[in-house]
């Protein structure tokens, strides 16, 4: 029972059996691997199917919600505030403000990269505040990067587009 | 009324893997069960402390009380509860030879196991079946439960 | 566009809810332990600290994690017979990281609803068997045709909404580095910590940079591990103990997918869960009615962040606080007692562990060296996951 039980520490123990890296390598337990073969084919649907013909033509493209008057991108069918479906496609421009950045020097399996990535978050214009998406600066150096610096995209040239996000390969300051 | 993509090749998809990497420990009593079985070719089992139910494989709690396991031998010989013949691999192409996997309740647990049946043809399989375990030979045993190749016919 | 989340929600209830037993494994890098085994121990614990069996058990609550560390589809039931599952109701709950305080709210709801008089909450993690390191699980979280084309690793999200607070408030990485070299170490009398130890400002801006602003004593470890609470109803609670600890209030909300469209500076998915937990929990003025806090840090700069949603400070003043010793054990609103995540480890949804047990541990006085110098009557845990999306609040109380 825990009645009146101030005097003891919580947790009292800390149960569990620590490995490391070595323990597995070197086979001092069992066990067992796994490499899943998981291919996968993901629907774009309408909105970024539409999107993304869209970067294939060198154009960035938003919707319009009427109820709310929010221009949005990445475009979506439906304006989830107002929960009614979006009423037109507009064209925006290809310049934007930096939001925010980082400077990585990691890969996604976390190893250290030789040149660091400057990675952003772009406010479009012609789209409502706060609107835009995450992508890579260059023709930059990382000291010259700031929060507020306007910046227009490099495109891929057309023969080489094929309808990604990569279309773009990245976003220079506009000096 | 906005117009929606109706032509399905103008429809886009995105291709891709997802590329993962798993080692699964055994755990305290797997590791145990394997190494016991990799060294000297004996099965354990484990008996809970209040109850008395006996799991096989072993766990190191008794899933009704949650009270202390401990771990006892048993011979590995067991019954045939089920089976089932495979004609077909995972990817759905013809065998060689067929596979017969089945549902063996061990002697003097409460538990079973599937594993394959061996040194028998599928006519000759019947439920009720008394079978014994076929081990690797001593070098050639991981600490897996493929160290058992099959069961045969007692 | 603000919108008014918990306007009009009605807080019907059957009956009160306490605490009365908890307990967690050691958080390590790398266990042994079978994902159920962890659950296990965890349990022994929790049903042992609050003198009933796995018999009095009416319904188990499961939280765990995304099933791509483990490495198993259908992770709940994996771990049922570890956790007790077996012939009871049981069922898993997912938030993400949010999953640490989400778990005992969803508990909340079976003891609280009259269906359960006890409940039992579990919560595992086992992101070692993800090889060679967690982080190939956590790229799968982009979205795959407008994100993961870019290569981007999850720090990356991190990075940009550090940089976004400190930008707006004009905050110096200075500032926030103190929070890593408190809850370093607060660990050190943790028995369970993986990371605990004694460091400076210095040692955290001269580490290894990861995605600047962020650099690798910014950052939590992955971690396994496992935690459990035992729930009770009142009638319960007074045949087990003197002093429960009682759930007064819960909160949960979670904002947009699209988080490009958001100003990251300030977490208002945090704030609307708060704001719902105080309104139960009859607080109006967080700052002098909450004694203990267990704000979510799997990053320094986080638990200032949250500090700010749980609405403890202005927007801008956590790190003045934490400055000028406000937030240490001794002080006035001590903030992470336990180590937090910086210095006991991250095991995503058993963080339970070192939130919700923690603040129940201290409001029944039993943390031993961790316990806050001054009297405590109420306190709030908080959780976050996903991409920046979840918040989910519980607070209590020793009072009724």
């Amino acid at each position: 029972m825990a009645v009146g039980k101030k005097e003891i520490s919580c947790p009292p123990s800390a149960p569990g059996t620590p490995l490391s890296e070595e323990d597995i390598r070197k086979g001092r337990v069992t066990y067992v691997e796994d490499h899943p073969d998981l291919r996968y084919s993901w629907t774009a649907g309408q909105a970024i199917s539409r999107f993304l013909n869209g970067l294939k033509e060198g154009k960035i493209l938003g919707v319009k919600c009427n109820k709310c008057g929010r221009i949005m991108v990445p475009p979506r069918m439906f304006c989830e505030l107002c929960y009614k479906p979006i009423d037109e496609w507009v064209e925006l421009k290809d310049t934007g403000t930096v939001k925010t950045f980082s400077v990585s020097y990691i890969d996604p399996d976390a190893r250290p990269l030789k040149e660091p990535i400057i990675v952003a978050v772009i406010e479009i214009d012609g789209a409502s505040p706060n609107m835009g998406f995450m992508h890579i600066l260059g023709e930059v150096k990382p000291e010259e990067v700031y929060i507020g610096m306007k910046v227009k995209a490099v495109w891929k040239p057309e023969e080489e587009r094929e309808g990604a996000i990569t279309d773009i390969k990245y976003w220079k300051p506009l000096r | 009324m906005i117009e929606k993509i109706v032509n399905p090749k103008e429809l886009r998809h995105w291709d891709g893997l997802i590329d993962v990497y798993w080692i699964y420990t055994s755990g305290t009593a797997g590791d145990y069960f394997f190494k016991k079985l990799k060294e000297e070719g004996k099965f354990t089992a484990a008996k809970c402390k209040k109850c008395g139910r006996v799991y096989f494989p072993p766990r190191i709690y008794c899933e009704k009380d949650l009270s202390e396991t401990e771990f006892i031998e048993v011979s590995g010989e067991g019954t045939v509860r089920a089976f089932t013949v495979a004609r077909l691999d995972v990817y759905e192409k013809p065998l060689e030879k067929p596979e017969i996997y089945a549902i063996i309740d061990i002697d003097g647990t409460d538990g079973c196991i599937i594993h394959l049946l061996g040194e028998v043809e599928p006519e000759e399989v019947k439920v009720g079946m008394k079978v014994k375990p076929v081990l690797k030979e001593k070098e050639k045993r991981e600490g897996r439960i493929t160290d058992i190749l099959y069961f045969k016919p007692a | 566009m603000e919108v008014e989340v918990i306007k009009g929600l009605k807080f019907h209830k059957k009956q009160d809810v306490a605490i009365v037993g908890a307990g967690m494994t050691t958080w390590k890098r790398r266990l042994n332990e079978t994902g159920r085994e962890l659950s296990y121990l965890a349990v022994k614990q929790a049903l042992e600290e609050a003198g009933i069996t796995l018999d009095d058990v009416e319904m188990v609550v499961m939280g765990s994690a995304p099933d791509t560390f483990d490495g198993f589809t259908m992770k709940g039931e994996y771990l049922l017979d570890g956790a007790g599952g077996s012939d009871r109701p049981y069922i898993r709950v997912f938030v993400g990281g949010g999953t640490g305080v989400f778990a005992p709210i969803a508990g909340y709801w079976h003891v609280a609803s009259g269906l359960a008089d006890v409940c039992l909450v579990v919560c595992e993690e086992k992101m070692s068997s993800c090889y060679p390191h967690p982080q190939s699980a956590f790229k799968y979280i982009w979205d795959p045709i407008l994100e993961r084309p870019l290569k981007p690793n999850l720090i990356w999200i991190f990075a940009l909404e550090m940089r976004r607070y400190m930008h707006v408030h004009n905050i110096k990485h200075e500032d926030i580095a103190l929070v890593s070299v408190k809850n370093k170490a607060n660990a050190l009398d943790h028995p369970c910590a993986q990371v605990a130890g004694k460091i400076t400002v210095e040692d955290v801006l001269n580490s290894e940079p990861m995605a600047l602003p962020v650099r690798r004593l910014d950052v939590s470890p992955p971690s396994d591990g496992a935690a459990a609470l035992v729930m009770v109803a009142p009638h319960i609670a007074r045949q087990l103990t003197d002093e429960p600890v009682w759930v007064t209030g819960v909160g949960w909300a979670l904002d947009t997918t699209w988080w490009t469209n958001r100003d990251l500076y300030f977490p208002r998915y945090v704030a609307e869960a708060a704001k719902m937990a105080y309104r139960m929990a009859h607080i109006t003025d967080p700052r002098k009615e909450i004694d203990v806090a267990e704000p979510y840090d799997p990053f320094d700069y986080k638990e200032l962040h949250h500090m700010e949603g749980l609405g403890l400070c202005k927007k801008g003043e956590a790190p003045i606080l934490t400055r000028e010793g406000v937030t240490a054990r001794d002080g006035d609103l001590p903030v992470c007692p336990s180590g937090g995540l910086m210095g006991v480890g991250n095991p995503i949804a058993a963080t339970m562990g070192v939130k919700a047990c923690e603040i129940y541990w201290q409001l029944a006085y039993r943390a031993g060296k961790r316990q806050v110098a001054k009297e405590v009557t109420t306190g709030v845990c908080q959780a976050w996951g996903d991409l920046m999306q979840i918040g989910t609040v519980m607070v209590m109380s020793n009072k009724r």
